[in-house]
């Protein structure tokens, strides 16, 4: 799954280089690569889209079971059919991917936060410091997130989606946390901090006024990524039977329906939506992100 | 087949609990679900079916050929423990694999009353107290040593043994003379069993009643030539337990590949006469391959159907559906009282927000469990009347028709009761006009669970009840409802079902002293008639059947817990396998099977 | 380099202790515990609470867990609660098929890997490096535990090649050829299933790393010289490129860990990672923090591994 992402196999992902950093290069770039701006339009679609409806949609309208409209297939009436409990599909893929979304950008945000904070003083101060945050890091590095995680929604019965990425985050900030401690630790080299330093800046402006905004664009890419990959821990999570409960619909809770077999073998449109969605999704964000990446990275700039 | 012991019957209402949930179809009685010759289900216009049309017996078609080798599927979604020996083991996968091997001294009949046709016969006392059992000459262990008195005597004490390990120590036992005493160690015997001779053995119990015969006497003996060296302590986690174990039944452990699966042979020298097949494999499949197991041959009968897959395979090609009725029941609890852990009995509480019960009359009007059973289970489950299901027919009332659906009447009786929309937002507050939310709380497993429960919800909103639902995995939801003794005081009401043993006494689940009596309710006419069920009057069939009547109508009139639906069990069989039955008291034993070729039928 | 060793294994003993503390103080918070399951109106509940006197389940969790972490040190994790045999005994052969599993996966995502990465990088912006980044692309956003349930739908299922549960064929002899392929048989598409989406990272990269190499100048050097294409990949590039993708051999076990729960999940291959999750549900304390601390160890071990290949074959990257 991709719990692991942070955990060593995708470290050979963040070698961004030095490059002149901005927003309008990145989003020059992404309107260039056609792939990742056909992907930019798609995201942004599904994102309008979801949440657009989801308001015109009625939650405890569509979780209401319906004895009488049992495993309908697709119909005008529901257009991607009915689940077990007669509730509308359509209706629940709407409001599952935003929770998903919601879930995934909770996270991420989260984990960002936390480990650009870490990240930073971490690096900029170096030492001491740099030392105890780096074992507590690697500490958390090894852990079998996956179990733990598990492990801890067990024993947590009725999370809601706030506590839920809470759970995940406390599990999740390492990596980005450890690159920025190493561009931090490039970043306080150079000489405008140096110069700064000397100008009697305080560290506190240095580190956010100056190093930050310096990182903006690597920091933009790994949260791009890192979305993906949140997006499909919940997921996961639902898939084993540790997610939530059908009254909160999420992507993941549809495609467990899958494990029965039945269900995927016969009854395609319950399951197939949201996996598709799922890839789709995913494989949106991940193209975006690799080209923001791109464009980052003067050596593989395109044209 | 199917002769189980009364405890595994029980813990099957785990096994139920969890895997709750499945649909299938139903049928009314009369319209079609009529079997073709060759004893196949037909699909009815309506797509429900009913258990009326399910046989428990196998059609037999063709010719039994000598030997062969059949797969036994279990399905479990868990592996099985292994702990092989019926003294100790405690999952219902395990019981299914001493079913093979191993057997009780005594049989029962259909109505789960003990007969004189198993491998020992039994004598009752003029007072009902003292059974004298003589085991057949005949009865051997598979390691040639003969099945003793001393054997069965050997079983007691090492349940008795206060380093016993295993769950079997209970009021069947306490019910023996003198057991109490060799439990605390006051005595170094156990006075009320006597080894008459080799074969011979007396049991004298303190009180006679009717359960005695069903179910409550223990009939498993424990080999002493192997066990009687070991610590008492020991021997669940011993290798005559776990890697060779033994027993007198019509098939031998070959071998046994941990959770996964077991190979026996056939025990030629088995007292019923060397069985047809000449062996078995055991393995265990998951809900989701059940299908595709069958289809393909891979095995030739399993332990359980899971009922939502029926319909979509009700026309599988090479099998024969068997449906039995499930000794069980769901039921949705109301909340009374707490457990009083001092006194070891019920605290009923006067003041439970569910202690009116005008509105838990009206929570049950409010349900339809008839659409229940149609749409979510295809008509197999349907609509429950008693506490007493009719997989006891000697004492389900069939006349009692519980309370139907009519949500008229709900509101009539919510209104009546006080109950009423004081503030006009649609939701009644209780009769001194405060809000009545009812927090209701289901167990998650299987894909109907949760629709299921909602729609239940939905069900008392449609009567102005405002219910909240909180799904709980299995441990957490049985921890809130007070199984350890303490009582979630948020918990209102829940829903859950029990497996019931063959004895129809229903003590042990709402007695005032029981643990079990979830709902913590108390009613001096309830004690007088459990009391009366297990008296030695009782004996008396009419006057059993007169007390359990009444106490159905009691258990209507009160309702401190509602029967939601019944079940039914089916079991496909490969077409090649002959002489094959479930359920109690079909004179058809495992020793019988044969097979009609020696390869499974594939499906079309 | 033996100081570093030293250290590292130095570091496991405290990361050990504070994962074992963790997943014990989990364990002990989640509701009901290993006799909840026990409800059976014929078992005495004073028999049950018992039970629960002799396991130890009424003591605080301080005390079991010294008593279990003493255990621990002499090698013994304890009895399950629930089979009532010794932990190890229970773990040891769900352990072997685990082992072979990830065994098996790892062979599988280097030889997918390996032949990708070199054809995608030599031949860069080519069709095939386009089908093959591709493939990259989509198997980097597809979730495993979906892409495992369509193979098993339609290899399992659909097409029948491949067993669909358990790891052996029941009744075969340990230690013949048959149970061997047995063995094999109902491994593969598991292991294949895994390999094919933990493999795309690795093909990627070395697409990457290849990219970069030939551009190096000694690569330029090489060829000026006259150096063949064949000699030039074999003898340089490869070699540069290839180191790297050993070391990281260490991090994918991490990968694995979490991968093999999924897996065994939908296969129901009866590994570690499917005794976990029943372990939960039979809330068997004992079993599951063992098994906790096992893949954490690996882990541990396997980072261990990885940071001191890396340190030896490129002495660029310095640990500290």
């Amino acid at each position: 799954m991709r719990l692991d992402k942070d955990s060593g196999t995708q470290i050979p992902d963040v070698d961004l280089g030095k490059s002149p950093s901005g927003f309008s290069i990145l989003l020059r770039e992404l309107i260039r690569d056609k792939v990742a701006f056909v992907s930019l339009l798609f995201l942004f679609l599904i994102i309008v889209g979801v949440f657009g409806t989801s308001i015109i949609l009625d939650q405890d309208d569509i979780i209401k079971v319906d004895l009488f409209a049992l495993y309908e297939a697709p119909s005008s009436m529901y257009w991607l059919g009915t689940d077990y409990g007669g509730r509308d599909i359509f209706g629940q893929l709407i409001i599952g991917t935003r929770n998903s979304l919601a879930i995934g950008i909770l996270i991420t945000l989260l984990t960002g936060i936390i480990g650009i904070l870490i990240g930073l003083v971490s690096g900029y101060y170096g030492g001491t410091v740099d030392n105890i945050f780096m074992r507590f890091v690697d500490f958390f590095m090894v852990l079998p997130t996956l179990m733990i995680v598990i492990a801890f929604v067990t024993a947590v019965p009725g999370y809601s989606i706030v506590s839920f990425s809470l759970i995940m985050t406390a599990f999740l900030w390492m990596g980005i946390a450890r690159l920025i401690r190493s561009k931090a630790l490039q970043e306080k080299e150079l000489d405008y901090v140096k110069a700064s330093k000397t100008l009697g800046t305080s560290n506190f402006k240095i580190m956010f006024f100056q190093v930050l905004p310096n990182l903006s664009s690597i920091i933009i890419v790994t949260m791009t990524l890192n979305l993906a990959a949140n997006i499909g821990i919940e997921s996961g999570l639902s898939f084993l039977g540790f997610g939530f409960p059908e009254s909160t619909p999420s992507l993941g809770t549809l495609i467990s329906y899958a494990r029965n077999p039945q269900t995927l073998e016969l009854r395609w449109w319950i399951w197939l939506p949201a996996s598709i969605l799922i890839l789709v999704l995913m494989l949106s964000i991940n193209n975006v992100g690799q080209a923001l990446k791109r464009a980052t990275d003067a050596r593989q700039r395109r044209g | 087949m199917g002769k189980n012991n009364k405890s595994k019957v029980l813990i099957l209402s785990l096994a139920l609990l969890l895997a709750a949930c499945s649909g299938d179809d139903e049928a009314t009685k009369d319209s079609g679900g009529k079997k073709d010759s060759d004893g196949k289900q037909e699909q009815k216009d309506d797509g429900l079916y009913s258990i009326e049309d399910f046989s428990n017996v196998k059609t037999n078609e063709g010719e039994a050929i000598d030997g062969g080798n059949i797969t036994f599927g279990l399905v479990s979604d868990t592996v099985f423990e292994g702990t092989l020996n019926w003294n100790f083991y405690s999952g219902a996968p395990d019981a299914e694999i001493l079913n093979w091997f191993d057997e009780g001294l005594l049989t029962w009949d259909e109505n789960y009353v003990y007969t004189n046709d198993g491998a020992a016969t039994y004598e009752v006392s003029e007072d009902g107290r003292t059974f004298t059992f003589k085991i057949g000459d005949n009865v051997n262990w598979h390691d040639g040593e003969p099945v003793t008195a001393e054997d069965w005597l050997f079983a007691h004490e090492v349940i008795g043994n206060p380093e016993y390990d295993g769950p079997r120590y209970n009021s069947d036992f306490t019910n023996i003379e003198g057991m109490e005493e060799y439990n605390s160690g006051k005595a170094d015997t156990i006075s009320g069993i006597e080894v008459v001779d080799e074969k011979t053995l007396k049991i004298t119990y303190i009180e006679s009643t009717p359960s005695l015969l069903t179910g409550s006497i223990w009939s498993y003996p424990l080999a002493k030539h192997i066990f009687g060296d070991m610590a008492v302590a020991d021997i669940s986690s011993s290798p005559e337990v776990r890697e060779n174990p033994i027993g007198f039944g019509p098939f031998k452990v070959e071998s046994i590949v941990p959770g996964e699966s077991v190979t026996l042979t056939k025990n030629e020298d088995y007292w019923r006469g060397e069985p047809n097949l000449d062996g078995v494999t055991i393995k265990v499949i998951s809900s989701s391959t059940v299908v595709q197991e069958l289809e393909t041959g891979g095995v030739d009968l399993i332990s359980e159907f899971p009922v939502d897959q029926f319909p979509d395979n009700a026309d599988m090609s090479n099998v024969e559906f068997l449906g039995a009725v499930d000794r069980a029941y769901t039921y949705i609890g109301f909340k009374l009282g707490t457990w009083d852990a001092e006194n070891n009995r019920v605290q009923p509480n006067p003041d439970a927000k569910m202690g009116d019960v005008e509105l838990r009359k009206a929570m049950w009007h409010a349900v339809d469990n008839t659409a229940v059973g149609e749409r979510f289970y295809n008509g197999l489950r349907w609509n429950a009347t008693t506490l007493i299901p009719p997989s006891h027919p000697e004492f389900h009332d069939d006349s009692n028709e519980g309370r139907a659906y009519d949500p008229e009447v709900a509101k009539t009786l919510l209104d009546d009761a006080g109950y009423a929309d004081t503030d006009g937002d649609g939701i009644r507050e209780d009769p001194e006009g405060n809000p009545l939310e009812i927090n209701f709380i289901s167990m998650t497993g299987g894909d109907t669970a949760e629709p299921l429960a909602q729609y239940y919800v939905q069900s008392w909103e449609a009567v102005g009840l405002k219910v909240n639902l909180e799904m709980l995995e299995f441990n957490t939801f049985y921890d809130r409802v007070g199984n350890g003794g303490e009582d979630n005081p948020d918990v209102d009401v829940y829903q859950a079902a029990w497996g019931v043993g063959i004895d129809v006494d229903p003590s042990g689940l709402y007695g005032a002293e029981a643990l079990y009596n979830f709902p913590r309710w108390e009613n001096e006419e309830n004690e007088r008639l459990l009391k009366e069920g297990r008296s030695e009057e009782a004996f008396d069939l009419a006057f059993r059947q007169d007390v359990y009547d009444e106490w159905q109508q009691l258990m209507v009139d009160e309702v401190p817990v509602f029967p939601t639906l019944y079940r039914a069990v089916l079991s496909p069989v490969n077409d090649r396998v002959l002489n094959y039955a479930i359920g109690d008291g079909t004179e058809i034993y495992l020793s019988d099977l044969a097979v009609s070729q020696d390869s499974p039928v594939t499906a079309e | 380099m033996w100081k570093l060793i030293v250290r590292r294994t130095l570091i496991t003993i405290p990361q050990i202790i504070v994962l074992s503390l963790l997943v014990f103080i989990l364990a002990q918070a989640m509701p009901g515990d290993a006799l909840t399951g026990l409800i059976d109106p014929s078992i005495d509940p004073a028999t049950i609470e018992a039970m629960r006197e002799r396991l130890g389940l009424n003591n605080p969790w301080y005390v079991q867990y010294i008593d279990w972490i003493k255990g621990v040190i002499q090698g013994d994790f304890g009895q399950s609660f629930r089979f009532k045999m010794p932990v190890s005994d229970l773990i040891g052969a769900r352990m072997i098929n685990t082992l072979w599993l990830s065994l098996a996966t790892l062979i599988l995502t280097y030889l997918i890997a390996i032949p990708l990465g070199i054809i995608s990088g030599r031949f860069n912006d080519t069709w095939l490096d386009r089908a093959i980044t591709g493939y990259t692309y989509i198997g980097f956003a597809a979730p495993l535990f979906i892409f495992a349930l369509v193979m098993l739908f339609v290899f399992g299922f659909q097409l029948g090649w491949f067993p669909t549960s358990g790891s052996v064929t029941p009744g075969t002899t340990p230690g013949t050829f048959e149970y061997f392929i047995s063995k094999v048989n109902h491994l593969l598409l598991p292991a294949l299933s895994m390999a094919l989406i933990t493999t795309v990272s690795t093909v990627q990269y070395l697409r990457s790393e290849i990219i970069d190499t030939k551009q190096k100048d000694f690569i330029v050097t090489a060829r000026a010289k006259g150096a063949s294409e064949s000699r030039v990949y074999n003898r340089h590039v490869l070699r540069n490129s290839l180191l790297p993708i050993a070391a990281f051999f260490g991090y994918e076990i991490t990968g694995l860990i979490g991968g093999t729960i999924f897996i065994e999940n939908i296969f129901g291959y009866p590994g570690m990672g499917e005794l976990f999750l029943s372990s939960i549900s039979l809330r068997d304390y004992s079993v599951m923090t063992a098994l906790v601390l096992l893949f954490g160890l690996a882990a541990i071990i396997g980072a261990l591994l990885s940071d001191i290949i890396l340190s030896l074959v490129d002495p660029r990257i310095r640990i500290k």
